[in-house]
């Protein structure tokens, strides 16, 4: 700590200097007297003695000097003197100032913002103990579902891992009997789940195996959100009962505030309770699984003993097993994966808009310095050596940069939070971004890196000086080496903002391409909610839809109504399904398609077009021959002959069959820019038995087409909902707009950031060059109005100006269309409908950049037609 | 910076400071003639030498600085070794000692 106490001391010094001096220079005229008395016991006259002393000790001055160097600030009162200075620079020169704090504040802000964005999201490590050991097993492909009994029989041959646990999110329950009823997000979990992600309950205890088995007393842990809301955070919660779906149960524990897993869940509840639901080992029914390696056995390890246990099962279930594989993931990875190569994209495109922003404070600097010569000369010429006057032209740049960092991140406080509430839930942990210390740490380390990349080569460049040159006034012509410089930065400025637009540029058009898809459905003034049943009786349920749809259909404004399990871009039913007649498919090999149990209306709600035969009618009811609709992705299973007639099933049984009686337009149901069509088919609501009704209903959308606003609608079809059953939630209640809107949002989300840093790199660039080129004019006055004197005309004058810019400008496309090829190669998958090499956007980038250079060009060119040669010729 | 041309290196300045405030505190004027004493007059430091090096022990620790009068009553500045100033002396006086040795020894090999 001897460099702290040092520091320290420099530090009081600095603060106290006068004190300091006067204190150096009493003990050193102490000395002086001293030795005088001893001179005058030797027997000189006082006068001599003093005199004497005086000579002995040499130059009191320059002694003060010495002596302050070790005891007065030292290096930091350097710097003090060069911060001082520099901040007087700034405040004399505020219109500069003003412009280099914005420039890099814009460039430093926008890059702390989408830091803290990728630290958030992808730097931060996830809150659960020793994440690294962390993997997730999907089955078919990573992240994938996977059936319950195999995760049983994989946990239990398994030994590589500590613990594991199966995950279904997206569960709902109707929370009732504790004042207004509660529609709650569920999770279900496997015993131990808790402690194999580290996280200790807040209160009570983490699902042990007895909670976890078919029969066991029923079991909850809560969100501490749900508890603080519901409970009023009441610390005596575990152990009361709560109902949920009509039935009781305990709670045992409460998760930590921090606790984050997934989907967002009110309550956690054993998934062995109700095993029987997943007993088929053929079925995806949406469950993941997450669990801890060992410490010390590799992920390949993992995996190959996963792949023998499989390989097994397959053996031993060939009917279901055939084909299945299962995949390991890092836990980071399945959460992550997706949106690194757009983060880091963004990432990179915020960097060079910074490069961008450097580039204009360095020619603003260059432009300054040739002003500065004679100062410079001054100093120099003073004694101040050059490494003095580049640490004085660094502070500056330091200065410079750490006033537009700290503006940056102001920037960047609202930046973040601004673009968090943008997509809340489309990218994981993107709402925990703000501004940490290791985002402080990136700002400060670009800024110090920003400062002295703009500042170094104009520093170097300016202490670079002919003395007798630079003192003769009226050296107006720059050196060749400005010159050359400040030609490389347009150049650049131009090259990184041409990458940018095309990047942009292409993310615009896929963004355009995806809205252009017809999804097969009308979205417009479609009015879509979620309603749950819980009721056993089958009669009841069908009553209450009939009933539900016959009021709402009456409302003033409706013109269908329709209810169906699925909606397409949010959830629907993944079965395989067997043609009749056809060879059974090998096992594993069966085509799957997406299932719809939808109301006769549902097509004309969802206005989506039928193709051949017919719809559902109301001559189709549980007793008449099953009817199926399938989509022409379907269809094309019978290459050419006519579906109609022919039938299919879901089960390789061959039972139950539905008859073919229409075929629809495919809809698009997971994104709109799926790349294949998986078949699709319909079933009719109304001829489901009774019995099955009350397993299907647990989710139902309720379709309203309206002619007026649908939103509009809302109260009055939730008041026939309650008019009905007044413990009826409903809950989701959006439009289809809004639906497909939400669906690229992700990609709308990156498409606006990237098109924000083009605009932005476009401006710093237009500024770049007119600033180029306006300096240039200014510098060429004389040899502009000489030309003119001597005979040349307007269109010359223009033409060699305009040509020196557009010489640069060209270069600077032409090094920007061989960089953009190179890197948008990298962003090929978050292209739709467009190839990264467009030729199209390629030329209308260039053209449109070379069109804004033309205009910063021809301002500063016009300018320098209106030369007066006579004043040009005094022009000094 | 001393009269008999010897180059004296900045940690031997130091230990001759520090050998002087050993023998009790000690204004700036009273370390250059006690050092001149205890060299029997071979080594007189000079002022623009003694006081940067004082500072700079002082910002180290070695040694502390209190106003104080001096015999005839001047105000002076009276410089005392601390206990880190003690253990340094000790350190730079061995390594001196060694060094004397070494060469001692390499003079007589030849």
């Amino acid at each position: 700590m001897k460099w702290f106490n040092v520091l320290m001391a420099r530090f009081r010094a600095l603060r106290r200097r006068d004190d300091v001096l006067n204190e150096i220079d009493e003990e050193l005229r102490a000395h002086i007297d001293m030795e005088t008395e001893a001179n005058r016991e030797l027997g000189m006259t006082p006068d001599e003695a003093h005199r004497s002393a005086a000579k002995s000790f040499g130059n009191l001055g320059s002694m003060k000097d010495l002596a302050y160097e070790v005891k007065g600030g030292g290096f930091l009162e350097t710097l003090w003197q060069d911060l001082r200075y520099s901040g007087r620079l700034l405040v004399k020169y505020p219109g500069f100032t003003l412009i280099a704090v914005l420039t890099l504040a814009l460039g430093i802000g926008a890059n702390t913002a989408i830091f803290s964005i990728v630290n958030a999201v992808l730097l931060r490590p996830f809150p659960y103990h020793a994440p690294e050991q962390l993997v997730t097993l999907g089955e078919f492909v990573p992240r994938g579902s996977v059936s319950y009994p195999n995760f049983v029989d994989w946990r239990a041959q398994s030994t590589l891992f500590d613990s594991t646990s199966a995950v279904r999110g997206n569960e709902s329950y109707n929370f009732t009997g504790a004042g207004e009823p509660e529609r709650l997000q569920g999770r279900l979990v496997s015993a131990g789940f808790f402690s194999l992600l580290g996280v200790n309950p807040l209160l009570g205890r983490d699902f042990v195996a007895d909670d976890d088995r078919p029969g066991a007393n029923p079991t909850v842990i809560l969100s501490h959100a749900f508890w603080s809301r519901r409970f009023g955070n009441d610390p005596g919660i575990v152990g009361k009962q709560i109902t949920l779906n009509n039935q009781s149960y305990t709670v045992i524990g409460v998760a930590p505030q921090s606790f984050q897993y997934g989907l967002d869940a009110d309550v956690s509840i054993p998934i062995g309770l109700t095993a029987e639901r997943f007993k088929a080992r053929g079925s995806d029914p949406g469950i993941s699984v997450v669990a801890r390696i060992k410490p010390g056995v590799s992920q390949q390890q993992a995996q190959t003993e996963t792949d023998m246990i499989y390989a097994r099962m397959e053996q031993q279930f060939p009917a279901t097993n055939t084909g299945r594989r299962a995949y390991l993931m890092s836990l980071h990875e399945t959460f992550v994966g997706d949106v690194r190569q757009p983060l880091l994209i963004l990432l990179g495109s915020v960097g060079l808009v910074l490069l961008i922003a450097c580039a204009n404070v360095a020619n603003l600097l260059l432009v300054r310095a040739s002003t500065r010569k004679r100062e410079m000369s001054v100093r120099v010429a003073l004694g101040a050596n050059r490494s003095r006057v580049i640490r004085q032209l660094l502070t500056e740049s330091f200065l410079l940069a750490i006033i537009g960092a700290a503006l940056g991140i102001l920037l960047a406080y609202w930046g973040t939070s601004f673009i968090a509430n943008q997509l809340p839930n489309s990218v994981p942990r993107l709402a925990e971004a703000n501004v940490d210390l290791r985002v402080l740490v990136f700002t400060l380390a670009i800024s110090l890196l920003t400062g002295l990349l703009f500042g170094l080569a104009p520093a170097l460049q300016a202490s670079r000086l002919n003395l007798t040159e630079a003192l003769k006034e009226g050296d107006r012509g720059s050196s060749g080496v400005r010159q050359r410089l400040r030609s490389l930065l347009v150049i650049s400025e131009v090259a990184l903002t041409l990458t940018l637009l095309v990047g942009a540029g292409l993310l615009i058009q896929s963004f355009r391409r995806v809205l252009q898809v017809d999804p097969g459905f009308n979205a417009d003034n479609l009015l879509t909610m979620q309603v749950s049943v819980n009721n056993p009786d089958g009669q009841q349920i069908a009553a209450f839809f009939s009933q539900l749809q016959e009021n709402v259909r009456k409302l003033p404004g409706v013109k269908a109504v329709a209810i169906s399990n699925g909606l397409p871009l949010v959830t629907a039913n993944h079965p395989t399904f067997f043609i009749e007649g056809r060879p059974r498919p090998e096992p594993g090999k069966e085509p799957g398609a997406i299932r719809y149990t939808v109301s006769p209306d549902y097509f004309q709600a969802m206005g989506i077009e039928l193709l051949r035969g017919r719809v559902f009618t109301a001559h189709d009811t549980p007793n008449t021959p099953l009817a199926v609709v399938i989509d022409e992705a379907l269809a094309q299973h019978f290459q050419n002959e006519d579906p109609i007639g022919k039938r299919i099933s879901q089960s390789s049984s061959g039972t139950p069959s539905y008859d073919i009686v229409g075929v629809v337009r495919h809809v698009e149901q997971y994104n709109l820019d799926e790349q294949e069509k998986t078949p699709q088919f319909y079933l009719d609501f109304n001829q489901i038995p009774a019995e099955r009704l009350p397993g299907l209903t647990r989710r139902i959308n309720l379709l309203t087409r309206t002619d007026v606003e649908p939103l509009s609608l809302t109260s009055a079809v939730r008041g026939e909902i309650a008019a009905l059953n007044k413990d009826q939630a409903v809950f989701n209640v959006r439009t289809m707009d809004q639906i497909v809107a939400q669906s690229v949002a992700p990609r709308r989300f990156s498409m606006m950031l990237l098109a924000v840093f083009a605009v932005v790199a476009l401006a710093l660039a237009s500024i770049g060059i007119y600033g180029m080129m306006s300096y240039a004019v200014a510098q060429r006055t004389r040899e502009i109005g000489l030309r003119m004197t001597l005979g040349a005309q307007t269109g010359n004058v223009l033409r060699l100006v305009i040509g020196h810019g557009m010489k640069l400008a060209l270069a600077g496309v032409a090094v920007g269309v061989v960089a953009s090829l190179a890197l948008t190669r990298t962003m090929k998958n978050l292209l739709f409908g467009i190839s990264a090499t467009d030729p199209l956007t390629f030329a209308g980038i260039a053209l449109l950049l070379a069109l804004v250079a033309l205009l910063a060009c021809w301002i500063p060119a016009r300018r320098a037609t209106k030369v007066d040669p006579l004043v040009a010729l005094r022009y000094e | 910076m001393t009269n008999t041309k010897a180059d004296l290196l900045q940690g031997t300045l130091d230990m001759l400071i520090l050998k002087a405030l050993s023998l009790g505190p000690l204004h700036g004027y009273g370390v250059i003639q006690r050092i001149r004493r205890m060299s029997d007059e071979m080594l007189t430091v000079e002022q623009g030498a003694l006081y940067p090096a004082l500072y700079r022990i002082e910002l180290k620790g070695w040694v502390s600085a209190k106003w104080g009068n001096n015999e005839t009553g001047r105000r002076a500045k009276f410089y005392k070794l601390t206990r880190a100033g003690q253990k340094q002396l000790r350190i730079e006086e061995e390594s001196w000692d060694r060094l004397a040795l070494v060469v001692a020894k390499m003079r007589e090999a030849t």
